[in-house]
């Protein structure tokens, strides 16, 4: 095989038996890999139904057939299962050097099964595969895990790990690789933590294949060649990083403020912007496996009480944690977001859910008696201290573990979570967007951005410009951008390179690596047919049209003041077109003829 | 009039936002910053004539490209802010 | 002079696409082992080194091979000749910089050999970190101080 390297992993952490299993080509060839095949495989075992926090739910690593290679950014791999903070699907996507690290060793994926009663670990070298134990590193860090294992296995290894937030079963506890990078998001580490599977360490020595060397490495470089010569991937990404877009939302009138409800503006964006990052705290930029992008952050915070060193914050995780809790001092929003990188567990679910408090505390709705210390918007104390609670479930951070959906819903107020699905949409408010406001409502993990990012044409005119307050054709727009980044997510690549390579070069690299015969419109279909299979497994899990739906505060409460005042969010417009287009019926349920168009049984 | 400038931009005006005395339309007022700017500044705004495809111009937090272009007429209490393309996610 | 590879270890972004072109161009495949450059990262630091054969003007390698497998060519690549490598692998032992390894597999040094002057890793570091060019003399000297210092610090290792 091409691309791939044959073979699959099973590790059954109760009877604690390892087997190797072919991977399935036949399934391969319709999903490609990664997200797309690691979905297909978790689904033709796991019922939907399953509970995310037992023994029955699987937990899947998978790379992508372009993991490992030169093609553009290919660093990256998937994390699949049912997800505990949202009960849809979760698959999570990350970058550094595990993934690649898997593939040299030998391995597409491993597939975990069962739940140990001890805590362990896995280490594979090559085809010495075993499960050790674990204990002495259970309650360890993200950091302490990664160092402490290293010495026990091999220095040059690579290690996947959960940190306390995992192991205390924060329902939006991640998966974090290389210590820095994360399948952040729907608490898929939770389900590690529950397993007792406290790390993956692997050493590989072996070597990734592809179809037609020279072909390959030529569309390689020119792809590579174009990141260079754009404007975003050539140079904004290294120098600014993501947190560069906080200025241009505010801008905007949409960066959403206070639990989203003092509209788009934040008096201090300037305060908590990539260019105060960049000035202030940026040692260098840092690139994942094979990227020449480089988006990564290294960050210091050299004194005060905040002092602390790590990576980050991307804007999301920036976001929520300054703007979303009214919050200025960045140096504070560092530290918090270092803590969620350490403890491991998602900053944007944090953030947004700490905001989510604050507004519940300002109404009186919970009081001190509730939470045993006083909680307002903008104090940056209040951010850094409950995320240490929260990463390790202590007092009010025990509440804080649960999500927004499950806190304000205990206090007889859901409304003001601001969660699709019950995970918390990120950075970008739908009321002035109304483009991303559909992903939200639509997407198959709940409130994310990432797999629909309509701020790329609403916002940034990339590929053409969009009018962000108007609703005509986002949901075209939206299906092309949810299917081709599906196909990305599953091939192995990062989703970055596509601010400026497009389907023709990624098609280019899949067909020479993988030495498949296919044209362009056949690989866009993979992401179409993920993206189908994913809302199936929801609408098997219990998920209805009732739930493709926005907070009240986006349809009902306009924007107060700036460039979109007045707005709300049309989704319910637009949802009954964007089933239309994706051939489903009015109930957002696949057609047979879709199904069948795609292939899917 | 508010001109406000972001990313590295501010590389070449050195500052973060300035006052400007009224001009009528965005492009008139791109060529007066650029006078006063610099030919660096103005190799990043312009291409050739047009606006170059590596910059974001808002009115108002709005678009340029939603109003006339750089046509867009101006009032004198408008908000202008200058962009690179940036990129997140 | 002729042109050499540059290191700016300040530019690194620990990216490893160096350690995946060396493969390639050695094998078309894509295996760090494979590969003639090594990175090491210091974490503290936020310091990444890519480090791959110097090409020494007096190279250890060559002094110690015992059938003259190793020699300088004329632009002063230090060129392992795989017909007449024996694989005793002391050259191994005698790099101070731990550039030479051995390909299993194939029975053959592995050693950067600047790729027939079109070095990859070169073409393909996205951020400058490593360069083919020729050197002013400030890099020429900044690279003798490298070399010296990983010296001195391999020598301190192997202590």
């Amino acid at each position: 095989m091409f691309g791939y390297v044959g073979k699959i992993l099973r590790v059954n952490l109760t009877d604690k038996t390892i087997k190797v299993e072919p991977l399935d080509e036949k399934e391969a060839k319709l999903y490609l890999g990664a997200r797309g095949l690691g979905t297909k495989m978790f689904m033709n075992e796991v019922d939907p139904k399953v509970e995310p926090l037992s023994s029955e739910n699987k937990i899947i690593f998978l790379t992508g057939p372009l993991t490992g290679t030169l093609a553009t950014s290919a660093g990256r791999y998937e994390v699949v299962c049912k997800a505990p903070l949202t009960g849809t699907i979760g698959a999570s996507n990350s970058g550094g050097h595990f993934g690649p690290e898997l593939k040299f060793a030998g391995y597409d994926g491993i597939i975990f099964e069962g739940k140990s009663e001890e805590p362990v670990y896995l280490y594979i070298k090559d085809d010495k595969v075993e499960l050790r134990d674990a204990s002495k590193f259970w309650g360890k860090t993200v950091y302490e895990t990664t160092d402490e294992i290293l010495k026990e296995t091999d220095e040059n290894a690579r290690v996947a790990c959960i940190g306390p937030a995992g192991e205390k079963l924060v329902l939006y506890a991640g998966v974090m690789n290389d210590k820095h990078r994360a399948a952040g998001r729907s608490g898929l580490g939770a389900v590690m933590g529950f397993k007792k599977l406290k790390a993956v360490v692997v050493k590989g020595s072996g070597s990734v294949e592809v179809a037609e060397p020279d072909k390959f490495i030529e569309a390689c470089i020119k792809a590579r060649e174009t990141l260079k010569a754009h404007p975003v991937t050539g140079a904004g990404l290294a120098a600014y990083g993501t947190q560069i877009l906080v200025n241009i939302l505010n801008q905007t009138g949409a960066l959403p403020t206070r639990n989203w409800k003092d509209g788009g503006l934040f008096d201090h964006a300037e305060d908590i912007s990539g260019e105060a990052l960049t000035e202030k705290y940026l040692v260098k930029n840092k690139g994942c496996f094979g990227c020449n992008i480089g988006c990564g952050r290294i960050t210091r915070i050299p004194d005060g009480k905040f002092k602390s060193f790590g990576e980050g914050p991307e804007y999301e995780a920036g976001w929520s944690l300054g703007a979303d809790c009214g919050v200025k001092d960045l140096d504070a929003v560092c530290k918090a977001n270092f803590i969620c990188n350490e403890y491991g567990f998602d900053p944007i679910t944090l953030g947004s859910t700490i905001a989510c408090a604050l507004e519940l505390y300002s109404k009186g709705i919970i009081t001190k008696e509730d939470t045993g210390m006083e909680l307002k918007f903008g104090d940056p104390e209040v951010v850094v201290e409950l995320a240490m609670k929260t990463a390790l479930r202590e007092g009010f951070g025990n509440e804080i573990a649960e999500g927004s959906y499950r806190l304000a819903s205990k206090y007889g107020h859901p409304e003001l979570s601001m969660s699709v699905k019950k995970q918390e949409m990120p950075a970008y408010d739908g009321r002035a967007i109304q483009g991303i406001g559909l992903e939200y409502a639509t997407s198959n993990r709940g409130g994310c951005h990432v797999r629909g990012y309509m701020i790329s044409p609403e916002v940034l005119g990339l590929p053409q410009k969009l009018d962000p307050l108007v609703t005509t054709d986002k949901p075209q727009w939206l299906k092309i951008f949810q299917d081709l980044t599906a196909t990305v997510d599953s091939s192995g690549i990062c989703l970055f390179t596509t601010f400026a390579i497009g389907l023709p070069e990624i098609s280019a690299m899949i067909r020479t690596g993988l030495g498949w015969d296919c044209s362009d419109e056949e690989i866009l279909r993979i992401g179409e047919r993920v993206w189908n299979l994913e809302k199936i497994f929801n609408l098997e899990a219990g998920f209805t049209k009732e739930d493709d739906k926005l907070p009240k505060r986006l349809t009902s409460e306009p924007l107060p003041e700036g460039p979109a005042k007045g707005k709300v969010s049309r989704v319910p417009e637009m949802l009954i077109e964007y089933y239309k287009i994706r051939g489903w019926d009015e109930n957002g349920v696949p057609t047979k003829e879709k199904l069948e168009e795609l292939s899917i049984e | 009039m508010e001109v406000k400038f972001f990313a590295y931009i501010r590389e070449y005006t050195n500052c973060k936002e300035t006052k400007i005395a009224y001009e009528e339309t965005v492009e008139k007022l791109l060529l007066k910053l650029s006078d006063i700017y610099g030919n660096q500044f103005r190799s990043k705004i312009f291409s050739g004539n047009e606006l170059s495809k590596e910059i974001i111009v808002l009115v108002n937090g709005r678009h340029i490209v939603h109003l006339d272009g750089i046509k867009t007429k101006l009032e004198n209490d408008d908000v202008v802010s200058i962009f690179p393309v940036v990129a997140g996610g | 002079m002729g042109k050499i590879l540059i290191i700016s270890p300040e530019k690194c972004t620990d990216c490893r696409t160096c350690v995946m072109a060396c493969s390639f161009s050695k094998t078309k495949s894509f295996n760090p082992q494979n590969a003639a450059v090594t990175v090491y990262n210091y974490e503290e630091a936020a310091l990444s080194v890519p480090i791959m054969c110097m090409q020494c003007e007096d190279p250890s390698c060559m002094k110690v091979c015992a059938v003259n497998a190793i020699s300088k060519s004329e632009d002063g690549t230090v060129l392992v000749d795989p017909k007449k490598c024996i694989g005793c692998k002391l050259c191994i032992s005698a790099c101070p910089f731990g550039n030479m390894s051995f390909n299993v597999k194939k029975k053959t040094m592995v050693k950067c050999d600047l790729c027939n002057g079109d070095p990859m890793c070169a073409k393909l570091c996205p951020s400058g970190a490593i360069q083919f060019k020729e050197p002013t003399s400030a890099e020429l000297s900044k690279k003798r101080k490298v070399a010296d210092k990983f010296k001195e610090l391999f020598e301190e290792v192997n202590k």
